[in-house]
């Protein structure tokens, strides 16, 4: 396919790229017809794509190729229709990794902005095989470009252009593979830690609704995966839920912050209280974990395959350790424990449910029992002694941070804000049982072969 | 211990969230269920608070778990109850309905199960009956198995209740619900012995709630609505009414006769009756069981019988549904209450000839007289239904005003059906047995509507004398009838019903004693109704008709008996002034109808040469009349001397005795005369009404 270079070297940049796709279809054709396993482009075509669609310098010296932006406009008209009528998946596919495939390339910062403008024109267009196609890349391309491309899709449908979440919205009867996806990616994305990073409110009632509908969207991919085991290094997790309930874990608190920088007044205008959605969001994913044993009994996997890593909820219960801490400073409203209370029950429930339904393999540990016990007020409200009770809570995690590592961090926390619910005097407690808790976290994450 | 707390203190949290965040307390669920899989309470409260939310899916999809996972928990079953009480009320509030839906979402075999069970925890028949058919009803597999030991539960149930009507509550579930199950699964095996005394059940209970009585409820309705009734089965319903244990719904029975022809059908096909492919109508049965009636006396043993019990069903019910169109459109208050569109029409010998001569109106009379010897004798011999009677009945024709009543047809091809299978039921001893065993059983003699038929019947077939024993019978009967089945206007139109049909017969059976008609008349002047009353009119040998009953109705046929009566005296060799004074004054009705009969009088009273009428000047107020009589005195007409004042007897002796005599009598005749043109303007029906009123005791005792 090299040779026809020379062709399409005197044409115009549009003529050229049209000329080099309608050969890609047929080199890819010829290839998937010829039957070798595995089907792979040749890196003299990959060179082509580079020079003639992504027009990336081929070196320095020579000057680069660029499209206006009407002609690139009608480029990516050209590659929708081109994919909209390949009827044939894996040739589809095939042109679509060797177009956007990431090579570790200088072409990589193209390649990444044309495929951006593809994928939000096909949400505009609807055009399903598109987003098929870039389901798959979103499963088979390291996350950090995985978030780039969901980033683009928020900008451009949520941000930029008022009024457009609705198209985005069709996504989910479009394409569920891509809807499921990029999820994923903008739960990974959106990982709350600062402003920036928390999901605008369209978004999130857009995913809010979509799993409400059906919660079995967020398991799509993992139900179409084959399961070949291997998974690529740093790809998107196979599901949303582990993003999911981090958002949902760390949202009271990480709303709290962002409520006080903002006066009231202006936020409660027109937007709808967060709250309440990432309830029902959270929710949602305990009721998709509920309906986990099925599904892994049925692929033989439970008890086998986790479906929330142990290590990303490990760094989740750090992150919330600093959120209470911040909390802890703030700690002057009087609903102030309000917060810290509902991310801590979130954390045990989800951690609790995923654990019986499978989701979480614990190597050790058959219940959360003793976590939860840990989770009641009155008990705790009953014992009289403050020694003893110090005793008693200090035998208690080490009890269980022997057991359920992972859990007693939980229970601690929540132990501290129900005891701060009960007895102000006990602030000093609390403080050094946090500290305690801390030391106990470094230890998990250090050491995370505990678990 | 302490997981029991722990289980406590978690539901009791998700409860307090309930009405904050419904899906945190949600959440907390969940997390507590993967918790203690085995405590009931959570996941009770779950499904508490997906049904408070009324989200049928969820709540079922709860409702499910906890009926397999605790079938033994009392508060299972306690809702269970509600949900089936639900499915069986017919209750449209929005709560009924979700618990309705949410048992749709529960599996087939979920649902029999939870039915069955329920229903083994029931204790009241009539609900445990009801439960039941909710099952037969959606598994019908299940009929076989449960479906007659169901239908003879209620069977037992009514009698063991004492109840007093066929139309209740365990028959009407038995006749409606159950019965069309049991007979349309053919895996049921049914002796044919079964099926009868079931297909009997069901046409008593049908019968019996076509022809109840109108409620009080239903009075009320019906008086609303009452413009245009299609057909009398049509109006049913709009009215309310309810059978005791039942919801008003569920009393409801749509199109009772078509329902009890469907069950017929396939009782027919079952029981392999002869010539049954499916019953069309009634009217295509009832020819179908003559043609049948024609083998019957060829054939013996069990083909017999069953040829028997076939007819006697058929004719049966053939004979009450026609007999039913037939009252209901004669009679249409004894259903429909005060909404009746017309008042009650009465079956009486038409008289519309008494203005013709009176040498062809003595024939028919003649005829009558001869006729009640021959009733008479029969009385005394034969039973009701003998041939000569039937004999008679034919050829009669029924005259109605068809735009009074407009459904006259169907009313008279009922009338006509009705008398048929009577005729039918009766024309082998083997059929009358069978029928009259039916009779005995249904109590028919206490229903008052088919007496009204059986009466009309009987007046039909020319049996007068057995027509006024029925007629007593009746009149006691409707004494007897509880207060709201006859309200006062009603019952009062009932016995003015009766009192004209009583006429009529005594004046076809020639005695004239038709004074009862003066008790009707003197009943109208207390309460005069506006409303038509009509009756049917028949004279022996000759048509029938019918005729509205309003006073502007009843009174001229009131009119034309009394003339039909004194008219034979009056033209009697022997000379009766009075009759023949009242036939002139009755003559005045409807003229010149009765010109001719007016003439002949005239000309009687020329004859005679004088004539006597104290009462002339009070009743005789048409024009031609009195210049009729004002010539008679003169020369030219023949100086009859008329003594037409009161006592003017008395004033001819007084005034023979002075001078001038004539001149003063004379004088007095004028005066009269002259008042009496002032008074032609008054309303005649008023006079003739007081001349009914103030003469009654003279009249009845001229009567012939």
């Amino acid at each position: 396919m090299g040779d026809i270079r020379q062709s399409l070297l005197p044409r115009d940049v549009l003529s050229a790229a049209k000329e080099l796709l309608y050969h890609l279809d047929i080199y890819i054709c010829n290839l998937v017809q010829s039957g070798r396993q595995p089907p792979q482009v040749d890196s003299k075509t990959l060179d082509l794509i580079e020079e003639f669609i992504l027009h990336a310098p081929k070196d320095r010296n020579a000057p680069a190729r660029r499209m206006s932006a009407l002609q690139e406009l009608q480029l990516l008209e050209i590659m929708c229709s081109c994919f909209q009528e390949q009827s044939r998946d894996t040739v589809r596919q095939l042109m679509f990794s060797a177009l956007f495939g990431l090579q570790g390339n200088a072409a990589d910062e193209s390649r990444m902005a044309l495929l951006g403008k593809l994928v939000s024109m096909a949400v505009a267009m609807g055009r399903v095989p598109i987003l098929e196609c870039a389901a798959t890349w979103l499963q088979r391309t390291h996350r950090v470009y995985c978030v780039r491309l969901a980033q683009v899709l928020v900008d451009d449908y949520c941000s930029m252009v008022p009024g457009s979440v609705p198209t985005l919205q069709n996504i989910h009867s479009a394409s569920p593979r891509f809807c499921c996806q990029f999820i994923t990616a903008v739960t990974t994305l959106y990982d709350l830690t600062t402003e920036e990073l928390t999901p605008p409110i369209e978004l999130l009632q857009m995913i809010v609704s979509w799993i409400q509908e059906d919660p079995r969207l967020v398991l799509i991919t993992f139900l179409n995966t084959p399961l070949t085991g291997s998974q690529p290094i740093n790809s998107l997790d196979v599901t949303p839920l582990g993003g999911l309930v981090r958002w949902c874990v760390k949202a009271p608190l990480a709303y709290k912050t962002d409520k006080k920088q903002t006066p009231t007044h202006e936020r409660s205008e027109n937007v709808p209280e967060v709250g309440p959605l990432f309830s029902t969001l959270h929710l949602s994913v305990l009721q998709v974990l509920m309906l986990l044993p099925n599904i892994l009994n049925e692929k033989g996997l439970f008890g086998r395959m986790g479906l929330l890593q142990l290590d990303s909820l490990a760094a989740l219960t750090s992150e919330l350790s600093r959120l209470l801490d911040q909390a802890d400073k703030h700690a002057h409203a009087s609903d102030a424990h309000a917060a810290p209370q509902l991310a801590l029950d979130r954390l045990a429930q989800a951690l609790q449910v995923a654990k019986a339904n499978g989701a979480l393999l614990c190597s050790r540990g058959r219940n959360l029992e003793a976590v939860l016990f840990l989770f009641r007020p009155s008990r705790l409200g009953k014992v009289e002694s403050k020694i003893k009770t110090v005793k008693m809570r200090k035998m208690l995690v080490k009890h269980a941070s022997k057991l359920y590592p992972h859990f007693c961090i939980i229970s601690v926390f929540s132990r501290i804000n129900y005891f701060d619910f009960h007895s102000s005097n006990n602030v000093l407690l609390i403080h050094k049982l946090l500290e305690h808790c801390k030391q106990l976290v470094f230890l998990l994450l250090l050491n995370k072969s505990v678990c | 211990m302490s997981a029991q707390k722990d289980c406590e203190f978690l539901v009791k949290k998700a409860r307090e969230l309930v009405s904050v965040d419904s899906c945190a307390a949600k959440a907390w669920l969940i997390t507590a269920r993967t918790l203690y899989p085995t405590d009931f309470n959570i996941q009770y409260e779950m499904y508490t608070i997906e049904r408070n939310a009324e989200r049928t899916a969820p709540a079922g999809r709860l409702l499910y778990d906890m009926f397999i996972n605790f079938p033994d928990q009392p508060i299972v079953w306690r809702e269970i109850g509600v949900i089936t009480a639900a499915l069986r009320s017919d209750s449209q509030d929005k709560h009924a309905q979700f618990l309705r839906g949410l048992f749709e979402t529960l599996p087939g075999r979920v649902q029999c199960e939870m039915l069955l069970k329920a229903t083994e925890q029931c204790f009241n028949t009539l609900e445990k009956a009801e439960m039941l058919l909710l099952l037969l009803k959606r598994f019908p597999e299940s009929v076989v198995q449960h479906g007659l030991s169901l239908g003879e539960t209620l069977l037992d149930a009514e009698a063991s209740e004492n109840v007093d009507t066929p139309v209740n509550c365990f028959r009407k579930l038995f006749v409606c619900d159950v019965l069309p199950l049991i007979i349309n699964n053919m895996d049921i095996r049914l002796p044919a012995s079964l099926m009868q005394k079931y297909i009997l059940k069901a046409a008593e209970f049908y019968i019996g709630y076509v022809t109840r009585g109108p409620s009080a409820d239903g009075q009320l309705q019906g008086s609303q609505d009452s413009g245009n009734l299609k057909s009398p089965s049509m109006s049913r319903g709009s009215q309310r009414y309810v059978i005791d244990g039942l919801s008003e719904k569920s009393s409801l029975v749509a199109d009772p006769w078509e329902r009890l022809l469907e069950l017929l059908a396939v009782v027919g096909v079952r029981c392999e009756w002869q010539g049954d492919k499916g019953q069309r109508s009634f009217v295509d049965m009832l020819q179908r069981m003559k043609e049948l009636c024609r083998y019957l006396p060829g054939l013996d043993g069990e083909t017999r019988s069953r040829y028997c019990s076939q007819v006697v069903i058929c004719g049966a019910l053939t004979l009450f549904r026609s007999a039913f169109l037939y009252v209901s459109a004669v009679q249409p208050a004894l259903f429909q209450g005060h909404g009746a569109s017309s008042g009650p029409w009465i079956l009486v010998e038409d008289l519309s000839s008494v203005y013709s001569d009176v040498d062809l109106d003595k024939g028919p009379v003649k005829h009558a007289q001869k006729k009640r010897k021959q009733a008479d004798g029969r009385e005394k011999t034969m039973s009701s239904d003998d041939e000569e009677g039937l004999g008679k009945g034919r050829g009669r024709h029924i005259l109605v005003s068809k735009t009074e009543m407009p459904n006259w047809s169907e009313t008279l091809e009922g009338f006509r059906a009705a008398r048929e299978s009577w005729d039918l039921l009766h024309s082998h001893d083997a059929l009358e047995a069978e029928f009259k065993k039916i009779c005995a059983s249904w109590k028919t003699d206490s229903w008052l509507w088919f007496r009204i038929f059986l009466t009309d019947m009987i007046v039909f077939q020319g049996q007068y004398r057995k027509a006024l024993s029925s007629l007593h019978q009746m009149s006691a009967v409707q004494q007897h009838q509880p207060g709201q089945q006859s309200p006062s206007g009603q019952g009062s139109l009932e016995h003015h019903r009766v009192l004209i049909q009583q006429a009529s017969c005594h004046y076809a059976l020639g005695e004239y004693r038709i004074f009862m008609v003066f008790d009707w008349i003197w009943m109208q002047t207390s309460t005069v109704p506006q409303e038509p009353v009509f009756f049917f009119s028949l004279l022996p040998g000759n048509d029938l008709r019918l005729l509205p009953c309003t006073n502007k109705a009843v009174l001229p046929f009131c009119f034309q008996l009394m003339l039909a009566c004194f008219k034979l005296r009056a033209f009697a060799d022997n000379r009766d002034d009075l009759s023949l004074g009242h036939v002139v004054v009755l003559l005045q009705y409807d003229w010149p109808q009765g010109e001719m009969l007016f003439l002949k009088s005239v000309d009687k009273i020329y004859h005679q040469g004088s004539f006597q009428y104290e009462n002339f000047f009070n009743y005789v107020t048409n024009i031609d009349m009195l210049e009729e009589f004002a010539y008679l005195r003169t020369p030219e007409g023949g100086r009859i001397q008329l003594e037409l004042l009161p006592n003017q007897g008395m004033l001819i002796k007084h005034h023979t005795v002075t001078r001038g005599i004539t001149k003063g009598v004379k004088e007095d005749f004028r005066l009269a005369m002259e008042r009496q043109v002032s008074r032609c303007g008054e309303n005649l029906l008023s006079v003739l009404h007081r001349f009914c009123i103030n003469e009654k005791i003279i009249i009845i005792q001229s009567l012939p």
